[in-house]
């Protein structure tokens, strides 16, 4: 099993008439709420967190891009990464590049391809569509998203994989010469990982590509679900799935005794799930983000993700995250791993308003107390996970 | 003609008509004079009564836009002025070659476009609460944040009305198919009008064109496009009639049917144009 940090940055300091409101925190919470002063201290120390984990022997960092929201500081993923080539030895997973939202994949292309050479071949490079509410972010039009996604995409792997120049003209981008300077380091180019919440679609086109598809936010049904459906999907495109193939990320917290560790965390979790991810579903599930099938499916239901509605203590219990002491959380994530097949596992240490001794310690006993006895499993797989994914474009 | 027979629902005949390839569900009644009712985004596929007064008069056809409702989706799509060449093509199956343009909200966008392509074609044009230009300075909400509870609150100004009209959008979550259509709407309304926000800057840089007499008609209380959008049209389109009707919202063909009618016959009955 090979191991991830994951880290939100999120922004904690919010005023106590947003936290006990039923307002959003994305696109129109005011950035009149963001202080720079704190701000800069917070990177300090996030940045000092990220590096942790690379100093702590895991197999990697990962880093994510989101808009206009205290949920997280990253808007750009490739900024922050950039920050942490120098600092670590690791992998680095940048989760991801939300390419639908840039007016030019090409710039894309250029930044990871200059992170993976300067890092000497260290870079993971995720694709994602972005989140609905980020379509308002950008004014753009929900309803080409996936579209853009996977054109986008193409345009990227090609520019990589083929000498250039050559011309592109698809549906949303149409350019006379792609070059791109510099190519990456690792051929035939980065890994690519795609996260997702499990959606039928992305999970089969994951599986087509043999990309590491990372299931985020989910109850442990749906990790399932996912990851069978990615195992069938890859049988039917002809491959047996490798383990390490299969990432979860969970926000997870280690502590002394279980009772502390469910305690402390279920306070940075309900800040997490009720106040940093709360927007109204029509923000979250903007109009042709979804396919008329899922969003039928997803604005009918009562509850969920961004209803600022979860109870902390429920969303341990049924797997959207993991807190316990050091024995126990080696004893879940060993039965979970043997019940749903992962090889790849990103912690989310850092989440809502954990502070940063309880990261560092939390950090610490996982490292030293679990992250051992896991490594073993999924064993097979570790040499695997060393060879480039085969492009199948 | 490739219209299919039509089936009787009352007041106005269903039928298929196909244009280009594309099915389009046709709802119409009457004879006479053509009139083409272009309707809105939250338009769920129905016979709006004042349709039944007007086609006293004309042969009012009512199609679900391509996207929308009852008819299919259409490659090709993406905009509002593509719309405008379908509804040109739509006149051309029908054989129809001079037509009264009446168009609602995102109906009125169309409508005003279509008539600076081929303006000999409209013999008179209505707007009623047209999206389709921009006015600086008069505050709009954004109709892609807002819930379908939201939405109808949005709609109406008569408080019974607006009650009714939350009810409906509450009672989609126990009719799944309802639901479906409603979001079909908002998925094709999102790709023509997500951006620019439901309007097209070149529109006004073309509007001189339009030759048919032009009837600008809004409710006064109108809070989805305020009335401040029927002066921009009116500046516009220095020839056309504004009508304000009085304690109407967004909808005053169906909130004021009566008041609305009114100004609607009076205007249609006059002489063509000079």
């Amino acid at each position: 099993m090979r191991f991830f940090g994951f880290h939100l940055m999120p922004y904690p300091y919010l005023p106590e008439s947003h936290l006990s409101g039923g307002e959003s925190s994305w696109v129109t919470l005011s950035n009149a709420n963001f202080d720079p002063r704190r701000g800069h201290e917070l990177y300090q120390r996030y940045l000092r967190e990220l590096v942790y984990y690379d100093e702590m022997g895991f197999d990697g960092i990962c880093v994510n891009e989101h808009h206009q929201t205290a949920y997280g500081l990253m808007p750009s993923p490739n900024v922050t990464a950039a920050l942490l080539v120098p600092q670590t030895k690791g992998k680095i997973a940048v989760l991801g590049n939300a390419i639908p939202l840039r007016d030019h994949p090409m710039r894309v292309a250029e930044e990871i391809a200059m992170l993976d050479v300067i890092s000497g071949g260290r870079i993971i490079s995720g694709f994602v569509r972005g989140i609905g509410a980020e379509y308002h972010t950008f004014s753009m039009d929900p309803t080409g998203s996936r579209e853009r996604f996977y054109e986008a995409h193409d345009l990227i792997i090609k520019s990589w994989t083929e000498p250039g120049p050559f011309e592109w003209y698809g549906k949303h981008y149409k350019l006379r010469n792609v070059n791109p300077w510099p190519r990456p380091l690792q051929q035939p180019h980065p890994p690519i990982w795609s996260p997702s919440q499990g959606s039928v679609e992305t999970v089969d086109w994951s599986a087509r590509r043999r990309y590491t598809y990372v299931q985020t936010y989910s109850e442990i049904d749906t990790v399932k679900r996912a990851f069978d459906g990615y195992r069938e999907a890859a049988e039917r495109h002809g491959y047996t799935a490798r383990p390490d193939q299969l990432g979860w990320s969970i926000p997870i917290y280690v502590a002394d005794t279980d009772e502390q560790a469910r305690r402390e965390a279920a306070v940075h979790l309900g800040f997490l799930f009720n106040a940093l991810m709360r927007m109204p579903k029509d923000l979250f599930f903007p109009a042709g983000y979804l396919t008329l099938k899922s969003a039928t499916r997803v604005l009918s239901a009562k509850r969920g993700l961004g209803s600022g509605a979860n109870d902390p203590e429920e969303l341990m219990d049924r797997g959207y995250a993991l807190a316990g002491s050091p024995e126990t959380v080696r004893q879940r994530l060993t039965e979970y791993q043997r019940e749903l097949g992962f090889g790849t596992f990103s912690g989310i240490f850092q989440f809502g308003s954990l502070g940063h001794e309880e990261f560092l310690r939390s950090v610490t006993l996982f490292a030293e107390q679990v992250m051992p006895a896991l490594r073993p499993l999924a064993e097979d797989d570790a040499s695997a996970s060393a060879a480039p994914s085969p492009s199948t474009h | 003609m490739s219209t299919v027979p039509a089936a009787h629902r009352g007041d106005h005949e269903e039928s298929d008509v196909t244009v280009r390839g594309t099915r389009v569900r046709m709802l119409a009644a009457g004879s006479g004079t053509p009139l083409l009712y272009l309707h809105g985004s939250g338009d769920l596929g129905l016979w709006p009564p004042a349709l039944t007064e007007l086609a006293k008069t004309h042969r009012v056809y009512r199609p679900d836009h391509p996207g929308f409702s009852g008819s299919d989706d259409k490659d090709g799509i993406d905009s509002v002025h593509d719309l405008a060449f379908h509804y040109l093509d739509l006149l051309d199956e029908l054989e129809v070659r001079e037509v009264v343009l009446v168009g609602s909200s995102l109906g009125g966008w169309i409508a005003a476009d279509l008539a600076t392509i081929e303006p000999r074609r409209v013999s008179r044009l209505v707007l009623v609460a047209a999206a389709g230009v921009r006015a600086e300075d008069v505050p709009t909400p954004d109709i892609f944040v807002h819930s379908p509870v939201e939405l109808a609150e949005l709609l109406y100004h008569d408080d019974d009305l607006k009650a009714a009209a939350v009810d409906r959008a509450r009672g989609m979550d126990g009719d799944p198919e309802l639901f479906e259509r409603y979001l079909r709407n908002q998925i094709a309304t999102a790709h023509l009008g997500w951006n620019p926000y439901m309007h097209d800057p070149k529109l006004p840089h073309r509007l001189h064109r339009i030759t048919a007499p032009t009837l600008i008609l809004w409710g006064a209380r109108d809070r989805l496009l305020p009335v401040g959008y029927a002066h921009r049209w009116a500046e516009l389109l220095p020839k056309a009639e504004t009508a304000i009707v009085d304690d109407a919202g967004h909808l005053p063909l169906i909130e004021r049917p009566a008041a609305a009618l009114d100004v609607l016959r009076t205007f249609l009955g006059r002489g063509t144009r000079p």
